[in-house]
């Protein structure tokens, strides 16, 4: 059953067809392997993102991150199984890849926090960089403002390389951030920049006891490691899950335009006409959940536009409001999931939510996050511990995770 | 300021050369040389170039000068002179003077366009300027700027002048523009109706006029004898690439007259019409009876600008042994065909079996087409071998064939099928090799319509139930007579195209009464329908009859352009859509519900089940993705949960940030160098993801049904 785990393998990963690349053995990742999603393109590999949308489609050139890696000498392993179009974690086999040992690194996509829950599951690190960092040119998303690139690994150290590699300017991608972009050829533990890590207490009053427990354990650790905490509050905390939830299906209803069936992907047997075939087409091509997210983005844009617009305010009040706390404080700790998180994915929206409430805020506000496994446990479970840093302080971030992985038992 | 002494920017010329003048107008474009800018200006007129110099304006004018953009609109004084030579524009009227500024008012500014509006070139030898390949849903957008084009303007002042023309003609001829009712009748005429609610009478509607046909015929009634009026016209019709929901009509009809008063009448004014443009038609028309126009050109509105007229060939192959042509004939079938002389070069036994006869006329309705290269040795085809030789001699005969004629032929049981498919096939082979001279305009009147058309449930009105037939003896219950009655309508058809039609219309009481008998409409519903008409016939109602040309088809034909939108200053787009005023839109339900729209009770007793159900239907369509009845349940729950979040995010609104923008200050905009092709569409492997592709294109479903 291990082959069941990939959807798609290299049949051989270390030889690359172009001349102009050098041999994995030259580059700065030789030996790294890294698997991927079927969302990301590489040139020839099947790229269906999950999706009955994209069936049988076949990417046609590498995504700008994927060059990159080549260029380094990365080993690209395969294509593991994704949920539709990355829209929750049903089906999702990166942490199963990642813990048995089949893969160093892996990529995927993290719209609301997928990459940090899965391996705060599998007790491995993963990081979110700050929105324009990592170029999303050959990236099948879904929500383009919340979405980036997300890497999982099990030592900090390999996603210090690889951002390395993939971040910087991209001119395919006209959401980089530019000249303002971070490097990390800097990134060690002696870089001690963040002191100072704050907890919002708005998040910690909605956990359970044990969750606290482990929590404030992780915290008094870190106090102890020569760290000054700090509380903050944030009062409209419960917001970021709406704003998320109402731009997120905007988005998605507006990226999912492209699915008719024409150019690529399914397409219905019969359509008597042209909207026939695309009413058909569209509704074969996705799946219930993805169904439901369309149709409320949907809603949102013909028939309260005044929601949406609501929703893009608030989103700036939270990102001055959390920027305001950076001024206090360099950093914020939260668990990167509650306990009851389930196992199997959630099947209804407001479940999917549910799920990802802890690490969707640094998708609202675009700024960098990373969990780090082995600290916020309480005995049995690890919920992990996540960190998330002001926009554009992703090579401090990396460098805390160095640190504390260090640091750690 | 005042605009009193302003001049017309295209009127400047030579002899102007030292004039100080006052111009005003827009910046169509410029060039900053740092020490001089120079601008194309542009008012209705035309351009000329207008120079900013130290020499002539003082710092400040210089500065201002600097700051000018494409269509700022600004007021400038300046000085005429003389251009120096080799410097002087053939693309301008005033392309030998340019004007030295020495005042500069900036009027307004302008945003950055979303497309070129400037189409002549600023330095000699560039020529025009293409107007950019810019989306025509982006330039309806945009229609007020895509309208300051010198093109649309040339367009919209040569319709002003055609209309005109013919307000003053038909002035002379002693005709008068009487107006009629928008807000009118719902009437059973061809098309659906645009229909308005009344709100003083709830329930009750309006219906835009599809054509003042009655009314018209009632001013005959009154005594007006010569009305026209330029009328605007709705038909609710399915969309076609070259139709608009409403057009305008050049209406007349006149009393006391017969078909030649209108053939010699309409002739007179096409021909003042379209020499607007330059384009000398010559009189009189020639005159076709519908039937030979559909048993030579297999269409009532035959393109006659080219000959590969039908061949009758049935009674060649009373006898033959060739299986197909044997069974259609004993249906009583018929065989047609024409001969494309001289194309055996073009028409190759490949384009003719592959391409037509497999393809492109079963795609025209037909099972097959039958097709001969007329060759050195005799005849080629694939199925040559079954024809007699004396089968053969006589096609050859009959088409008048010669080495290097193609013969293609239609059979078929049915008549109007051949007939049908031959006149696309023979419309199509005309395109495709180039038969069609450019640059002429063959103009017909095409007459003798049947009166009655056969349905399956009886027989219906060709044209429309007002129409006189040829003879008024007739029995309204002999089906068999009554489809073989002519009426005396009649259509002018220019280059294929049809630019109207009228009739001489019924003025007898009882012959309408027959004409209503024979299309077996009961007294009562002639009652509801026509009954105010038919009263007015019984007051004494003079011979009369009239004809309608549509005018925007006729603007566009005799100004050539691609459609008739280029002549219309605020078109709907190809979908029946206004991409300027976002019409038509939806509209409130308190709205909805003063008109009595809103079937009240039903909302009450299914308690918003039904706004439910109408919502997911709603955004089911505008998202083009169809729901089935299992998964209603899971998408009508979803969209209670985003009206929960809606509500949600409206408690906690503050209006004090702005919308939050994911990307920052860095330019967003794509780089310039505009658009290429992807080189996987050069090289084709875009298709190869494709689930349906034809040579090189996507293969989509119909566009329509």
């Amino acid at each position: 059953m291990q082959t069941d785990a990939f959807t798609y393998l290299d049949p051989s990963p270390s030889v690359w067809g172009h001349d102009s690349v050098m041999s994995p053995e030259q580059g700065p990742l030789a030996g790294k392997s890294l698997t991927i999603q079927p969302s990301l393109s590489v040139r020839g590999w099947p790229a269906d993102a999950g999706s009955v949308a994209l069936k049988g489609f076949v990417a046609l050139e590498d995504a700008t991150v994927i060059e990159r890696l080549k260029k380094a000498g990365a080993t690209l392993v395969g294509t593991s199984r994704m949920s539709e179009l990355g829209l929750g974690l049903a089906g999702d086999t990166t942490g199963r890849i990642l813990s048995e040992g089949r893969s160093d690194m892996a990529l995927m996509t993290d719209m609301m926090g997928e990459a940090r829950i899965i391996a705060a599951r599998v007790g491995a690190f993963a990081f979110k960089p700050s929105n324009g960092t990592v170029s999303r040119f050959g990236l099948i998303g879904l929500a383009p403002s919340m979405e980036c690139l997300g890497i999982l690994a099990r030592a900090p150290e390999d996603i210090v390389a690889v951002m390395g590699i993939m971040a910087g300017d991209d001119d395919r991608d006209f959401s980089m951030c530019g000249s303002e972009a971070p490097r990390f050829d800097h990134v060690t533990e002696s870089d001690d920049s963040i002191k100072v890590i704050g907890f919002m207490k708005e998040p910690i009053e909605t956990l359970s006891e044990a969750e606290v427990r482990a929590f404030r354990g992780c915290l008094d650790r870190l106090e102890k490691s020569g760290f000054r905490i700090r509380e903050v509050s944030l009062p409209d905390y419960d917001l970021f899950r709406s704003v998320h939830h109402c731009i997120g299906a905007v988005e998605a209803s507006s990226s999912c335009g492209k699915y008719d069936g024409v150019r690529y992907g399914h397409r219905t047997a019969a359509a008597k006409n042209w909207n026939d075939m695309y009413l058909k087409t569209r509704a074969e091509s996705f799946g219930a959940l993805v169904k439901a997210y369309l149709f409320q983005g949907a809603y949102f844009q013909f028939e309260n536009y005044g929601a949406f617009e609501n929703a893009c305010r608030i989103r700036a009040r939270l990102v001055k409001a959390i920027n305001g706390l950076f001024a206090e404080v360099d950093a914020l700790a939260f668990p990167t999931r509650s306990g009851s998180i389930r196992e199997v994915s959630a099947e209804d929206m407001e479940g999917l939510y549910d799920d990802f409430v802890l690490t969707l805020p640094a998708n609202v506000a675009g700024v960098p996050a990373v969990q780090i496994p082995g600290y916020c446990t309480d005995g049995n479970a690890d919920y992990g511990l996540q960190i998330i840093g002001p926009r554009l302080s992703d090579g401090p971030l990396l460098s805390l995770a160095v640190r504390l992985s260090k640091m750690g038992t | 300021m005042t605009y009193k002494d302003r001049l017309p920017c295209g009127s400047l010329r030579i002899p102007d050369t030292g004039r100080a003048v006052l111009l005003a107008g827009w910046v169509d474009a410029l060039r900053d040389h740092g020490e001089l800018v120079f601008i194309h200006l542009r008012d209705r007129s035309g351009i000329v170039q207008v120079i900013f110099s130290p020499e002539f304006a003082d710092q400040t004018i210089m500065k201002s000068a600097s700051t000018l953009r494409n269509e700022f609109c600004v007021a400038i004084r300046g000085r005429v002179q003389q251009r120096a030579a080799g410097t002087e524009n053939p693309n301008l009227d005033t392309g030998s003077i340019e004007v030295m500024a020495t005042d500069l008012t900036i009027l307004s500014k302008s945003e950055a366009l979303p497309f070129i509006i400037s189409e002549k070139a600023m330095v000699a030898g560039a020529g025009d300027r293409v107007a950019d390949a810019v989306s025509e849903d982006l330039r309806l957008q945009y229609r007020y700027l895509d309208l300051r084009r010198p093109t649309m303007q040339g367009h919209l002042l040569k319709r002003h002048r055609i209309i005109k023309v013919v307000r003053d003609f038909l002035d002379e001829q002693g005709f008068i523009e009487i107006e009629t009712p928008m807000l009118t009748k719902s009437t059973p005429e061809g098309a659906r109706d645009y229909l308005v609610p009344s709100r003083v009478h709830p329930g009750n509607f309006y219906a835009l006029p599809q054509s003042p046909q009655l009314f018209k015929q009632l001013l005959m009634v009154s005594g007006y004898e010569r009305y026209f009026q330029i009328v605007r016209c709705f038909r609710d019709e399915d969309l076609r690439p070259n139709r608009q929901p409403e057009f305008t009509q050049l209406d007349l009809e006149a009393s006391f007259i017969d078909e030649g008063f209108i053939y010699d009448l309409m002739e007179a004014l096409i021909v003042r019409m379209f020499a607007v443009a330059v384009v000398d038609l010559p009189r009189p028309f020639p005159r076709m009876a519908y039937d030979e126009a559909i048993d030579t050109m297999g269409s009532d509105r035959p393109d006659t600008r080219f000959g590969l007229r039908f061949v009758e060939a049935t009674d060649i192959f009373r006898n033959t042994s060739y299986g197909i042509f044997k069974q259609i004939l004993q249906r009583g079938g018929c065989i047609k065909g024409v001969n494309i002389k001289g194309q055996s070069e073009k028409l190759s036994k490949n384009v003719l079996q592959n391409e037509y006869a497999r393809e492109i006329v079963p795609g025209f309705g037909a099972k097959g087409m039958t097709w001969m290269r007329v060759m050195e040795g005799g005849l080629e085809s694939n199925i040559v071998q079954f024809f007699s030789e004396e089968e053969q001699q006589a096609i050859l005969a009959r088409f008048g064939a010669e080495t290097g004629d193609v013969i293609v032929m239609i059979a078929d049981a049915s008549y109007d099928l051949v007939t049908s498919v031959l006149g696309q096939l023979r419309l199509h082979m005309a395109d495709r090799l180039g038969l069609i001279p450019a640059n002429v305009y063959s103009p017909l009147w095409v007459t003798d319509f049947p009166l009655f058309l056969a349905t399956d449930e009886g027989i219906t009105s060709s044209h429309h139930p007002f129409t006189a037939p040829d003879r008024t003896d007739f029995d309204p219950s002999d089906r068999d007579m009554l489809l073989s009655l002519r009426s005396r309508a009649y259509d002018v058809v220019v280059n294929g195209e049809e630019l109207g039609g009228g009739s001489i219309r019924i003025n007898d009481r009882d012959v309408q009464r027959k004409i209503f008998q024979a299309l077996g409409l009961t007294d009562q519903e002639v009652e509801e329908k026509f009954g105010f008409f038919l009263r007015a016939l019984d007051y004494g109602a003079p011979p009369h009859g009239g004809i309608a040309l549509g005018m925007d088809r006729v603007v566009s034909m005799i100004l050539g352009t691609s459609s008739i939108r280029e002549v219309i200053a605020f078109p709907k787009n190809r979908s029946a859509f206004c991409p300027l005023t976002q019409a038509p839109s939806p509209v409130g339900r308190e709205q909805l519900e003063e008109l009595g729209l809103l079937g009240s009770g039903d909302a009450k007793n299914a308690a918003g089940t039904d706004q439910q159900r109408d919502l997911v239907d709603a955004l089911a369509w505008v998202s083009r993705i169809g729901v089935g009845e299992q998964e209603r349940p899971m998408i009508a729950g979803a969209l209670k949960e985003a009206m929960r979040l809606a509500g949600r995010l409206s408690e906690r609104q503050g209006d004090e940030e702005p919308l939050f923008c994911v990307a920052g200050d860095v330019n967003r905009m794509r780089k310039p160098g505009g658009a290429r092709p992807s080189p996987y569409a050069e090289s084709g492997e875009i298709f190869k993801n494709a689930p349906a592709v034809k040579g090189n294109y996507f293969k989509v479903a119909a566009v329509l049904e």
